[in-house]
């Protein structure tokens, strides 16, 4: 029965993916997986260059670091294996991990309390005008506050202590993340809102059957943009006078005017956004859109 | 025994300068119970406003759309427990596939199935009868963005005859395809109508395709659309071959009715 669409791809620009296969009703499984493989080993070769790739441009920046330090003082460019030197300290002596640990900790709360308001925040705007214009002035005010401003704000009201952190922290990411979630409700398919309405579906199902898959992306862009604004919201916070954190140690290098430590502590901290950055939401953003094919034909 | 009869249904389009424009004006007709009723007419004619407004998705201005479903089920085989008469179970197959892309084939079918809360433990068996019904059980755990555009539209094909729909509607469900995978569609859907004999209603300006799938066919005049004729088909669903002369002459006769219209527009 499905022979006649094999020899009619309907879609052209998606005939290098399964369908351009001969697929008999029976036999159709065998020969899409071989074609699978070819795509497979093929974009194994495409991930092995990009790491390459990768690889030079962390190379070229630090060759570019040592060729400053040719010319200044170590006190204000210090020679870049001095610093990794000074890293493997901070890393060795333990102080890493409970810093590091403190500084986390604060950025995921902080972003976590953000996450729980501002998806719903985010998906009511979008759907129900009302709620649209009744939110849009505050969250628009709310982009436009600095965050040292609000992590000021949160010090003064809350004190010395985690909540102000975890405040500031959300209170500055959250009207972005929400600004992303209501313009990405805003531009869903309503066909499938019909299709999901002919079909009876609940209420709970259309959210997240229909809506949030639609979301993905923009949650995805939204997490990213969020985590790159709370750490350096919580590194300003902890300067204010905290006794631990990532940001106390970085303050703590400044005042005895250390160019390294400064500098080691900042490497520590890119390390770790790197690591969650590409191993954490890399592996999440993949493992939400296996059902899209990547076929990538118009990028060189 | 389950009919759908649509009474002097009137319905306005709001224009953007606020004005009012009429859509169908007064739209009378019977659908034929257990066959296919084609709705013919122009692009833009009003006849998926009407389908919508059969399944709940728009509301008429006036008039009325009555369906008769009995207390019984209408399929020996069915899973499915009675509904009260006035919400016949409605299935839908649209004129793109709309089909959810996140989900796997069979889930585009589960999803249905939860919506119209079909129990459970028929789900399985529903979805194997119907995938294979359009020839894609062995694709039932793929990706639809994997497959082509015709096995997509027999996805949501499947996924509207799973529910065992009592009346089934079908807006242009293959005007976007090639002409070969339509062809080859419009074979397979007459034959699982047939077999089946749900009542089903099918949009389409296709004479030909009026003339192949509709036991009834019923002609609506361009905007605003009235009804211009109800034609039953004088040949039986399995006996029409494009190629044969009697199917040939009733495409004639239709066609001679439609492009009259076209000539009175023109004046």
């Amino acid at each position: 029965m499905s022979s006649l669409d094999s020899i009619t791809p309907a879609e052209p620009a998606r005939q290098d993916q399964a369908i351009a296969v001969p697929t008999g009703a029976g036999s159709g499984s065998l020969s899409t997986e071989v074609s699978f493989r070819r795509a497979r080993s093929a974009a194994k070769r495409q991930t092995l260059r990009d790491m390459g790739l990768r690889v030079a441009s962390v190379i070229t920046l630090v060759s570019i670091w040592w060729l400053l330090s040719l010319f200044f003082p170590p006190s204000l460019v210090p020679k870049p294996w001095d610093t990794f030197a000074e890293v493997g300290v901070i890393v060795t002596s333990g102080n890493f991990f409970t810093e590091m640990g403190a500084t986390l900790r604060r950025v995921l709360v902080g972003f976590g309390l953000a996450m729980i308001v501002s998806i719903p925040l985010g998906i009511f705007m979008g759907t129900l005008r009302s709620l649209e214009s009744f939110f849009e002035p505050p969250v628009i005010l709310g982009l436009t506050v600095p965050g040292l401003i609000w992590a000021v704000l949160a010090i003064m009201f809350f004190g010395l202590n985690e909540t102000s952190a975890y405040a500031a922290v959300a209170v500055t990411i959250a009207p972005m993340l929400a600004i992303s979630i209501w313009q990405g409700t805003k531009s869903i398919d309503k066909d499938l809102i019909d299709m999901s309405k002919v079909f009876h579906a609940g209420a709970w199902s259309k959210v997240v059957d229909v809506i949030l898959p639609q979301l993905i992306s923009h949650i995805l862009a939204a997490i990213r943009y969020g985590l790159g604004l709370a750490w350096k919201v919580v590194v300003v916070v902890e300067m204010f006078g905290f006794s631990n954190g990532v940001g106390y140690q970085v303050v703590r290098g400044f005042n005895v005017f250390s160019m390294k430590a400064v500098l080691a502590w900042t490497i520590t901290f890119l390390v770790v956004m790197i690591v969650i950055e590409f191993g954490l939401i890399g592996w999440l953003e993949r493992s939400v859109t296996r059902w899209r094919p990547r076929v990538e034909a118009w990028r060189r | 025994m389950a009919y759908v009869r649509v009474d002097r249904a009137v319905k306005f389009f709001p224009r953007e300068d606020g004005s009012e424009m009429l859509v169908l004006d007064g739209v009378s007709f019977d659908a034929k119970e257990h066959g296919i009723t084609c709705l013919l007419g122009p692009s833009g004619c009003g006849k998926s406003t009407l389908l919508n407004a059969i399944a709940g998705l728009e509301k008429l201005d006036q008039g009325e759309i009555e369906f008769r479903v009995p207390g019984s089920t209408l399929h020996p085989t069915s899973h499915i427990p009675d509904l009260p008469a006035r919400s016949p179970k409605l299935g839908y197959v649209f004129q793109d596939p709309r089909l959810l892309n996140w989900k796997r084939v069979e889930d585009n079918l589960v999803f249905a199935f939860k919506g119209m809360k079909i129990p459970r433990e028929s789900w399985q068996g529903l979805l194997e009868k119907y995938l294979s019904l359009v020839g894609l059980l062995s694709f039932r755990k793929q990706y639809p963005l994997y497959l082509s555009g015709g096995m997509r539209q027999r996805v949501g094909l499947a996924r509207g005859l799973a529910i065992e729909p009592e009346i089934l509607l079908m807006d242009e469900p293959f005007s976007k395809l090639d002409q070969l995978t339509a062809r080859q569609l419009r074979q397979d859907t007459v034959d699982i109508c047939a077999r089946l004999g749900q009542t089903t209603m099918l949009v389409t300006h296709d004479v030909e395709e009026a003339a192949y799938m509709g036991d009834r066919i019923v002609i609506f005049s361009s905007r605003p659309a009235h009804i211009v004729e109800v034609v039953d088909n004088p040949l039986e669903a399995t006996k029409r071959d494009l190629d044969d002369l009697a199917f040939i002459r009733f495409k004639k006769r239709l066609l001679q009715t439609v492009l009259k219209l076209v000539d009175q527009e023109g004046v």
